[in-house]
């Protein structure tokens, strides 16, 4: 169906010859409010001469069906762990990514370890919305709850991160069968408002018990992970901690994607009442989803929490919610390779994009429109969840 | 086997059924017959679970199911084959029949084995996306998933919709034989007359409860049969 690569579906010719016009229009008239008139219609002549021509470079497109082809590959096969990824790209990336803090500034480490939550949270809603089809837009409600309760039961208690760690992450996996409860009894449009809702309540409470959460104010001078008396926290040593944590997530969720509960997931997100019918108790399984899913949520906040010792209810709002589920729908819902990458893309480019300050947003939500309109699927979005030639 | 109490079931405000009894013995095939919404699919999906009986009782082998949850009631041996064939169209043949499997009852191996001697075409197949094969060979796939569990009871929810008349009593003759390795079956049917003429007997719901029974060749031959559901 959708799944033709950069065709429509339909293939009628005159869509496929417009189509670097239509987006170069599209990204014009949304420079129309900044630029004015003359400048919106000299940057749509550019950019469609420039889009045009991409057609005509012998080999660009060729490279482009390749790369996605062996992406593809490599989220079918989980590639990076079995062995069909070329051994000196996967050593070297490995390579890579423990010299990283060695060789390179503050800046880009803090950046690492800021997409490396993210990816955390992006596969822990992955589960959600990915495998098991539950649209979730309260999602950052986890990972604020995860966050304050290893604030708390630090500046409270004195309880070191280690020690933390189990209760905050406890304590998200409860609120994630809470919410659970009365959205198993809902589907599609209005499951997605009440975790909406409940994503706004977790956050207005933050806001307002003074006494417990110290409202906008927040809660400073959270004690960063020690391990063997060595504080974690330099910006380096964070980093190792953070890349521990992903590959945990990557590791486990791709195993538990894999085993029955997965299976069940996958078949309720395609159809529940042939799910049912398979004998499949439905319930149960999403209450799962859920809750596995709110676990790494709390663990990212617990993680955040310690690394910014600070966590006010500004990090955790709606917006963030929406920008974790971008991330998952940008690299493929389903696809935990897909997400990996439709993470790094979404913390990295606002960077990448500092440059041009005003426009970064802008170019971020015209990027996204056009991912939707061509590729559906998401970046490395397969089929479906179960990829077979 | 089976045993359906004055069975009312609602959904929401409006009530589907409305004091339904029946029962189904070991070994039978046994039909329901009757027009849109008179309650038929409501009626089987209170069996297997999915919907739940406000009021009544039933019972298989002997034992209460009302209210049990479906995955429980899979396990005691009741599969059902929901109304437009609901089969995983991007899952391979052989994936969809694997899922039928999920509920572990039975030997997944050799069940499989059966299902594609049954259904030959599967095997041949067996790696094509469910959602490419003919709404036939669906049909199929959709009966040889539910015979995954292997089911003591066979519910089978409209398996002639959308079906061209010669595939239709092809899959007739399949229920047939299924029927025969010791497969008891309720059959939910528009298509009154094959469904009458496989049946040992059938029952005719009205306005969700039972108007009529009897054995399938007289409901064949019954007057008012005739005129309301043989269009004669």
């Amino acid at each position: 169906m959708a799944g033709e690569g950069l065709q429509f579906p339909t293939g009628k010719k005159i869509f496929v010859t417009a189509r670097p016009f239509i987006i170069a229009l599209w990204l014009s008239f949304l420079f129309l409010p900044f630029k004015g008139i003359r400048a919106s219609l000299i940057f749509f002549f550019c950019s469609s001469i420039i889009l045009f021509s991409f057609r005509y470079v012998s080999g660009f497109k060729k490279m482009f069906s390749g790369m996605t082809q062996s992406i593809r590959i490599k989220t079918r096969s989980s590639a990076f762990f079995s062995g069909r990824f070329p051994v000196v790209f996967r050593y070297s990336a490995a390579v890579f990514l423990l010299a990283f803090p060695l060789i390179s500034r503050d800046y880009f480490i803090d950046i690492a370890v800021l997409a490396g939550i993210y990816i955390i949270l992006a596969l822990g809603l992955n589960v959600v919305v990915g495998f098991t089809g539950l649209l979730n837009l309260g999602f950052v409600a986890f990972y604020a709850i995860g966050a304050y309760a290893y604030a708390l039961l630090n500046t409270r208690f004195g309880l070191d991160f280690w020690t933390a760690l189990p209760f905050s992450v406890g304590l998200t996996v409860i609120a994630g069968f809470l919410l659970a409860i009365p959205a198993l009894r809902l589907r599609g449009d209005y499951l997605a408002i009440v975790t909406l809702g409940f994503g706004e309540i977790v956050r207005l409470i933050l806001n307002n018990w003074d006494s417990l959460t110290r409202g906008p104010n927040g809660i400073s001078g959270i004690a960063p992970p020690e391990i063997m008396a060595v504080s974690l926290g330099k910006l380096s040593h964070y980093y190792y901690l953070v890349l521990v944590f992903v590959f945990l997530t990557v590791i486990t969720t791709k195993r538990v994607y894999s085993s029955r509960i997965g299976r069940a997931w996958v078949s309720i997100r395609e159809d529940e009442i042939a799910s049912s019918a398979m004998g499949i108790n439905t319930t149960v399984y999403k209450l799962y989803a859920f809750a596995f899913g709110a676990f790494w949520a709390g663990l990212a906040g617990a993680v955040f929490a310690g690394k910014m010792q600070f966590v006010s209810p500004e990090s955790f709002t709606f917006m963030e919610s929406v920008l974790i589920l971008c991330m998952v729908i940008l690299g493929g819902l389903g696809s935990i390779a897909g997400v990996v990458i439709g993470s790094l893309i979404l913390v990295l480019l606002p960077e990448v994009l500092r440059e041009v300050q005003l426009y970064r947003m802008l170019a971020l939500g015209a990027g996204l429109v056009l991912l939707m309109v061509f590729r559906p699927q998401g970046l490395f979005g397969g089929k479906g969840v179960f990829i077979r030639n | 086997m089976l045993e359906l109490i004055d069975i009312h079931t609602f959904y929401g405000p409006v009530e589907a059924l409305r004091g339904v009894t029946f029962e189904v013995r070991q070994g039978e095939v046994v039909c329901l017959i009757g027009n849109n919404g008179a309650g038929k699919s409501t009626a089987l999906m209170t069996i297997s679970g999915i919907m739940r009986p406000a009021a009544g009782d039933i019972f298989f082998e002997g034992i209460s199911i009302k209210g049990v949850s479906p995955h429980r009631i899979l396990r005691m041996g009741i599969s059902q084959v929901p109304e437009g064939r609901r089969i995983f169209p991007k899952l391979t043949v052989r994936e969809n029949l694997e899922m039928g499997a999920y509920s572990g009852r039975g030997n997944a191996a050799s069940l499989l084995e059966k299902v594609y001697t049954l259904f030959p075409v599967l095997k041949e197949r067996h790696k094509q996306a469910g959602g490419t094969l003919s709404g036939g060979e669906q049909q199929m796939l959709a009966i040889g998933r539910a015979l995954m569990s292997s089911p003591k009871l066979l519910l089978l929810d409209e398996p002639s919709l959308g079906l061209a008349p010669i595939v239709t009593s092809k899959i007739f003759r399949t229920i047939r034989e299924i029927n025969r390795e010791g497969v008891t079956v309720l059959l939910v049917e528009q298509n009154a007359r094959a469904a009458l003429k496989l049946s040992e007997r059938g029952y005719v719901l009205e306005n969700g409860s039972v108007s009529l029974h009897g054995r399938g060749e007289d409901l064949l031959n019954n007057e008012l049969v005739r005129k309301a559901y043989l269009g004669e």
